[in-house]
């Protein structure tokens, strides 16, 4: 048998949607989904899916946090969720989908509509974020030079007024 | 359940949307539990909703505002509710019909749980969802880190709530969950989901093409870190999310999270009196998805 994974990477709410369009275009499969601790319980009680694969992170999907998944045997299509139409702000799980062993990559927006997502794709995606971070890091920290001590300066005030007040 | 069951408040808060109250009361009435007030919160509606309730569902308290002030006016559904517990719904969500019960039981079950997480499922696979084993399940926590809830249904203990003050009204569109979610947690309370518990919840506009999702959410980020972070922590979390909103207003080609940026600063008044900061440890621990606002615009 086939085998599938969902990353899970947007609400339950809206995989509820996605999944009748995943099970449609993938019949026959074997379903697994990655999802973190507490959506693995709410997840069980899915009649589509197979099994769940525990993200045992606090944070989002990131590459960071992959090493686990080395010894997953390989799966034959994974798809990635998104929460909106283009995939856009969700890079982070693109890129992490490269370390998990797969033979294709699908992204499923907002409407459910499939479509294949490339290795070439997703690192050539990477390569303009790259740009993009390096910008955003530079500009943060101008920005920062104002907002620290504005905020620190802010805070302090706060704490001294509460402790004027008690 | 006998008449002895808690009194158990639904607050609903609504703005032009009849139709989608029309069906969620609907859906309320058929709910299998007898003690149950609901309370509508309509932020001055022009759509005909607060006449339509008045006259499709007598039985309804109807709080009406003068003028749309956002989440704040949940709060006067809270303060006005006489249950011991609350259940908080959107206007375009309904608790399943052994929901209520449940959730009584849960927290008749634990002192320390303070929110009810409902299982949010979407309406729209009403039908298939609801035959799902919703029987089977129970809490879904994690060991390693604290949750917080979605507002589209959430049972509370009114007393916990009312101690950390309910939503705050400042950020009038959401993040109000997660404030909320980090002050219980921060009074040595639990958030708790049950997947057993279940809400629906009508899918979110399929573009959302709105500035509001991703402004509200991204200054109320800011604005939720600033109230609640201690120091250190606050000052850093600052930097990732300026730096998350000049890379994703870069990725998108958009000036909505910069905008947003400069009304979380600009608006940091709204927050004189409020700062309190919570435990280092509810801050490590708490699970913010910050990278959310930046993934609602495209």
């Amino acid at each position: 048998m086939k085998r599938l994974l969902i990353i899970r990477s947007v609400s339950l709410q809206q995989l509820d949607s996605n999944i009748i369009e995943i099970k449609k275009k993938f019949p026959e499969y074997h379903i697994s989904l990655l999802a973190h601790e507490h959506g693995a319980k709410l997840a069980e009680k899915y009649d589509d899916i197979d099994d769940i694969v525990v993200y045992p992170f606090n944070c989002s999907f990131s590459w960071h946090n992959q090493a686990r998944f080395d010894d997953l045997e390989e799966f034959d299509d994974l798809v990635v969720p998104v929460g909106n139409i283009s995939g856009a702000g969700f890079f982070n799980v693109m890129f992490f989908s490269l370390f998990i062993p797969t033979k294709r990559r699908w992204l499923c927006n907002l409407v459910s509509d499939i479509k294949p997502l490339s290795t070439f794709a997703i690192v050539m995606l990477g390569i303009r974020n790259f740009v993009f971070s390096v910008v955003s890091i530079a500009i943060t920290c101008a920005i920062s030079i104002v907002a620290i001590p504005f905020l620190t300066t802010f805070f302090v005030l706060e704490r001294t007024r509460s402790y004027f007040e008690r | 359940m006998s008449s002895q069951s808690p009194l158990v408040s639904i607050v609903m808060l609504c703005w032009n949307r009849w139709d989608d109250v029309k069906e969620s009361l609907g859906r309320i009435r058929e709910i299998d539990y007898d003690n149950i007030e609901i309370i509508v919160c309509d932020n001055n509606s022009s759509d005909g909703t607060q006449a339509n309730i008045k006259a499709k569902f007598p039985e309804i308290k109807l709080i009406e505002m003068e003028q749309n002030i956002g989440i704040e006016a949940y709060n006067c559904g809270f303060e006005a509710a006489r249950g011991e517990f609350i259940v908080i719904i959107d206007d375009d969500s309904f608790p399943a019909k052994n929901s209520i019960k449940r959730m009584v039981e849960k927290f008749r079950g634990d002192d320390k749980l303070g929110i009810c997480a409902f299982d949010v499922r979407s309406f729209d696979s009403y039908d298939e969802v609801s035959s799902d084993k919703h029987d089977a399940c129970g809490a879904a926590e994690s060991k390693e880190y604290y949750m917080g809830f979605n507002g589209a249904g959430a049972g509370v203990r009114k007393s916990v709530f009312k101690e950390v003050g309910y939503y705050p009204g400042e950020f009038f569109l959401y993040m109000n969950e997660a404030d909320s979610a980090i002050r219980v947690w921060d009074a040595g309370y639990k958030v708790v989901f049950f997947s057993d518990v279940v809400s629906y919840h009508k899918q979110a506009a399929k573009n959302r093409s709105s500035w509001r999702a991703p402004f509200y959410y991204t200054r109320n980020s800011f604005w939720l870190v600033w109230k609640n972070y201690p120091l250190f922590k606050a000052l850093r979390q600052t930097v990732f999310l300026i730096n998350s909103c000049i890379y994703y207003s870069l990725e998108q080609c958009t000036s909505i999270y910069i905008k947003a940026l400069a009304s979380a600063f600009w608006g940091i008044g709204a927050l004189r009196g409020k700062r309190s900061p919570v435990k280092v440890e509810i801050a490590e621990k708490m699970r913010i998805p910050f990278n959310l606002p930046f993934t609602f615009y495209r």
